[in-house]
Parts: C-alpha cells; sequence; structure tokens
C-alpha cells in the first residue's frame, strides 16, 4: 500500500511559535511546510540548519532535523551537514543580520562551493531578536536604537550581491503573497545546487510602517508580470539594483545550465582516487616507500 | 457573465468541479481558519492578551462547527468515497492572514479580524461561482456566501454590545522574544 501524500501539517512541530503575534516570519513558516508538502520529502529526510535570530528560531518549529547553530555561522554548518550526507534536503534560514553582517564573511564562500542548500534570509532590515539594532539591509536614513539620529550608511543589497557572487537561483518573495511565496520556496528548493531566497518578511514590533504586510500587499510586483526573462543574469542583476525601492516579487535569476554541485564534483574524486586506491592490507606502505 | 479571476487557489478548477470535492473543498476552508484561529490564540495567550484570545478560542469552536456540518452533508452524500482535493491548494480563504494578530490587541480588534476575516471569504465565494458552471456546486457555494453575510452581522452584532473604543487601543507597546 502507498503512504498517504505529506501534507504541510506533518512538517509542523508541537513547540508553539514565541514570535510576536503578526510577525512575518509566521507567513514565511507556514509557505515553507507547504513547499516542503509539495516537494514530498519525509520530514526525517530534511535538515534545517539557522544562526540566531528571531528568523533562526525555524528549524525548532518544524518535524525536519534541525540545528539552530551559531550566529552567522548556518552556511558553514550546513555545507558540513550536506557533504557529510548529500542525501540530505539541506535548507538554510535566518535574517539579514545573521546572513549580512556577521555571517556576510561566509556568503560568497558558499555560493562559489555551490553545495546543493537553499538559503532562506528572512530580510526584516533590522536586528529583531535583540531588540531593533540597526542591520546591513537597514535603509540610509533609519532611526533605531543604535542610530538615534537615523543612519548615515547605504544598506546593501543582498540581490545584486548573490547575482554578483554567481549564485544560479536568485529569488524575492514576500509572504504577503502566500501562494506566490511557496511556489518560489518549492522552486528554490528543486534547484540543483545553490538557491537563495530574499524574503522580506516584516519585523512588527520594530520595523517600519511601509516594510508591513499591508504595504506589500499594495506595492508588490511580480516579476513575471513584467515579462522579466530569469534566464537573462544582465536583466537580472538590472532589476536587482532596484532593491529597496521597488518590490518585486519571483525569480531574478535561474541558471539554464545549472553545473554539478560540489558534492558531486567529490563523488567523482572519490571514485577516481577509489580506483588508484592501494588494498586495505597494502595501506601502510605508503609510510614506508615501497 | 462575464469571468472573474479566482483571487485563490489557482491549482483549484472550479468550472469542472464536482459537488463532492466542492465540499470537501468548503470543508478544508472551515479546517484552515480553525487551526489559523487555534494558532492566534495560542499567540495571544503567549504573550498575556486574554480577551481576544479568548475570542479567537471561541472562534475555533464556531469553525469547527462549521466543518462538522459540512462533513456531515458529505458523509450523507457521499459516504466514504477518497478525498480528492488537498489543503495545500488553498491559501487563508477565510482564515485571518498571520498579519492580523497583534501583542496586546482588544477584543474589539479581535472580533474586526473575525470580520475581515468573513469579508474576505465571502469575496471569495462571489469571485468563484463567477467560474462554476454545475448546478449543484453553484447552489452549494451561494449558500456559503449567504453564511459569509450570516456570520458578519453576528460578528457585528457582538461588537455592538462591547464598549466604545478608548484612547490606547491602537497602542502597541510590544517586545521581542528574549534574545539568545
Ligand atoms: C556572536 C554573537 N554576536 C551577537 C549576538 C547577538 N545577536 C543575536 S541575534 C542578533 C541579530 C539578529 O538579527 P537578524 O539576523 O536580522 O534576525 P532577526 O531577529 O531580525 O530575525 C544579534 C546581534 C549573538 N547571539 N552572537
Ligand atoms: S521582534 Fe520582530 S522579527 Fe522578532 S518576533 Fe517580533 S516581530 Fe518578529
Ligand atoms: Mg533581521
Amino acid at each position: 500500500m502507498t503512504a498517504p501524500p505529506l501534507q504541510a501539517k506533518d512538517y509542523k512541530s508541537e513547540l508553539k511559535p514565541i514570535w510576536c503575534p503578526g510577525c512575518g516570519d509566521f507567513g514565511v513558516l507556514q509557505g515553507l511546510y507547504r513547499a516542503l508538502a509539495s516537494i514530498g520529502r519525509p520530514p526525517h529526510e530534511v535538515a534545517f540548519i539557522s544562526g540566531i535570530g528571531c528568523s533562526s528560531r525555524i528549524p525548532g518549529y518544524t518535524t525536519a532535523y534541525g540545528f539552530n547553530t551559531v550566529h552567522g555561522r548556518s552556511l558553514p554548518i550546513a555545507q558540513g551537514v550536506k557533504l557529510s550526507n548529500p542525501e540530505l534536503l539541506v535548507v538554510v534560514a535566518g535574517g539579514d543580520g545573521d546572513g549580512f553582517s556577521i555571517g556576510g564573511g561566509h556568503v560568497p564562500h558558499a555560493v562559489r562551493r555551490n553545495m546543493d542548500l537553499t538559503y532562506l534570509v528572512m530580510d526584516n532590515q533590522v536586528y529583531g531578536l535583540t531588540k531593533g539594532q540597526l542591520s546591513p539591509t537597514s535603509p540610509k536614513g533609519l532611526e533605531t536604537v543604535t542610530s538615534p539620529l537615523g543612519s548615515l550608511e547605504d544598506p546593501i543589497n543582498p540581490l545584486l550581491y548573490m547575482l554578483a557572487y554567481g549564485c544560479g537561483f536568485v529569488a524575492q518573495a514576500t509572504p504577503a503573497d502566500m501562494p506566490g511565496m511557496a511556489a518560489l520556496i518549492e522552486d528554490a528548493i528543486r534547484y540543483p545546487g545553490f538557491s537563495f531566497v530574499n524574503i522580506q518578511s516584516p519585523c512588527v514590533t520594530f520595523g517600519e510602517e511601509d516594510q508591513q504586510l499591508k504595504a506589500h500587499k499594495t506595492k508588490l510586483k511580480p516579476l513575471e508580470s513584467l515579462g522579466h526573462d530569469p534566464t537573462d543574469q544582465l536583466a537580472a542583476m538590472d532589476l536587482a539594483r532596484a532593491y529597496g525601492t521597488e518590490l518585486y516579487t519571483g525569480v531574478f535569476y535561474k541558471n539554464p545550465k545549472p553545473p554539478p554541485t560540489y558534492e558531486a564534483l567529490v563523488k567523482l574524486r572519490q571514485a577516481e582516487q577509489a580506483k588508484k586506491a592501494r588494498p586495505r592490507d597494502r595501506v601502510l606502505d605508503a609510510y614506508l616507500q615501497k | 457573465m462575464t469571468k472573474q479571476p479566482v483571487q485563490q487557489a489557482p491549482s483549484v478548477n472550479f468550472e469542472a468541479m464536482t459537488l463532492k470535492d466542492a465540499i470537501d473543498l468548503a470543508v478544508l476552508i472551515e479546517e484552515e481558519a480553525r487551526d489559523r484561529y487555534e494558532e492566534l490564540a495560542a499567540q495571544l495567550i503567549l504573550h498575556r492578551t486574554p480577551a481576544a484570545a479568548n475570542f479567537f478560542t471561541k472562534m475555533v469552536r464556531i469553525e469547527e462547527l462549521h466543518r462538522s456540518q459540512l462533513l456531515e452533508q458529505r458523509r450523507k452524500q457521499f459516504g466514504d468515497q477518497p478525498v480528492t482535493v488537498r489543503r495545500e491548494m488553498i491559501f487563508d480563504v477565510e482564515a485571518p492572514d498571520y498579519d492580523e494578530a497583534r501583542m496586546n490587541m482588544t477584543q474589539r480588534q479581535a472580533l474586526e479580524v473575525a470580520l475581515r476575516s468573513e469579508q474576505k471569504a465571502h469575496k471569495f465565494f462571489v469571485s468563484v461561482l463567477a467560474n462554476v458552471q454545475n448546478p449543484e456546486v453553484r447552489r452549494l457555494f451561494e449558500e456559503l456566501c449567504d453564511e459569509e453575510l450570516e456570520h458578519q452581522q453576528l460578528v457585528k452584532a457582538e461588537m455592538a454590545k462591547l464598549p466604545p473604543p478608548g484612547p490606547h487601543d491602537h497602542v502597541d507597546v510590544g517586545d521581542g522574544p528574549a534574545p539568545q
């Protein structure tokens, strides 16, 4: 008898989220459950790896394997997990601070190594968990507890960063469009290589009024409706420049010819090396220069 | 009649829908709303907002009642024939959006959430009806549409019993989770 298809609720854990009521991360979590149900891999074949932050609490709210690691270190740990068990579906989740501030140095290397990982950043333009400090995506002029007179810095542009690093799948979503967001997460997970989704997930407690879901609903522009071709990397970069002014949703770029993943190359290398390997009872000969 | 775009569930073909699938979908819509109210109630209990939490808990019972009534109708007409529609086909039809909840929200604000959700569901059934041909399915959706209007009246009647809104009702003095 075949098992009944998996449902979104099969990925929901008993733990109740402690996020502030109204937080955008609730919608992201729901979209994630649905994307996983659609993909159909059972929870024991999935692992969530996160850093530290409100958004990084995601692993605890799923029935999959999970590791709420160290602030900014989700990507190195996720790569270790994937390399030790390439069969696992590994999803990395965290915030804009976790990913682009303290963890920013890991991002280009994770992208260029190209493991089959999906990186979901819940970009709320603020440090939510530590009570509303400036984050690397905070808009210039933003008043926070660490910038009481307004931020003097330009924000980073995560979409442009990822495209410039050579990421094969770059998309943006918002829980203001739940079906669209769930479909994008699914698409990102199905992409065979490193994929990135910047999810504009509002912080209701420390975020700006014009960054809330009600505002998203009025200003979001699906890239599909603009006739954007997601295989055109330069057009993607051009559109990505509008981060912070326009709310484009959908796939900016999807490599039509995904290169082999790092884990696939490792497997090939292992197979090549295995052919040259000495028989087990001759292994020590290498040290005896025989 | 002009065809309107269906607001939700793009993967559902309403034009070719059978009565069995339509009832099953209606059951799932009530189930989704019940579960969402349960989640919102849990959030507000956690964040010490008891009046709104109690109202959402009441909504859990109401949505469950609607669900069980539809399920009963389904059992009578179709017995235990397998369900072929899936909850993943619908998104927040009658369930309040997550961003409707707020720490320290008042009972009146909670009622307003329920009202907006009933209005949203009504709009959904109206948009769906524009694409439904099967007369039995039309009748079901028309009934559900009317029920949504009745529910709106019930919520409004409840609201009328409440004291008028206070000057601090919209002050959101919440704090985030404990830092790590
Ligand atoms: C090494 C280290 N430095 C700083 C912190 C404090 N800290 C915890 S979460 C956080 C920032 C969270 O912001 P973000 O990643 O955007 O997540 P959000 O809470 O907004 O979802 C900081 C600075 C920490 N836990 N560990
Ligand atoms: S502080 Fe902000 S990001 Fe954190 S749970 Fe609350 S609303 Fe969400
Ligand atoms: Mg943040």
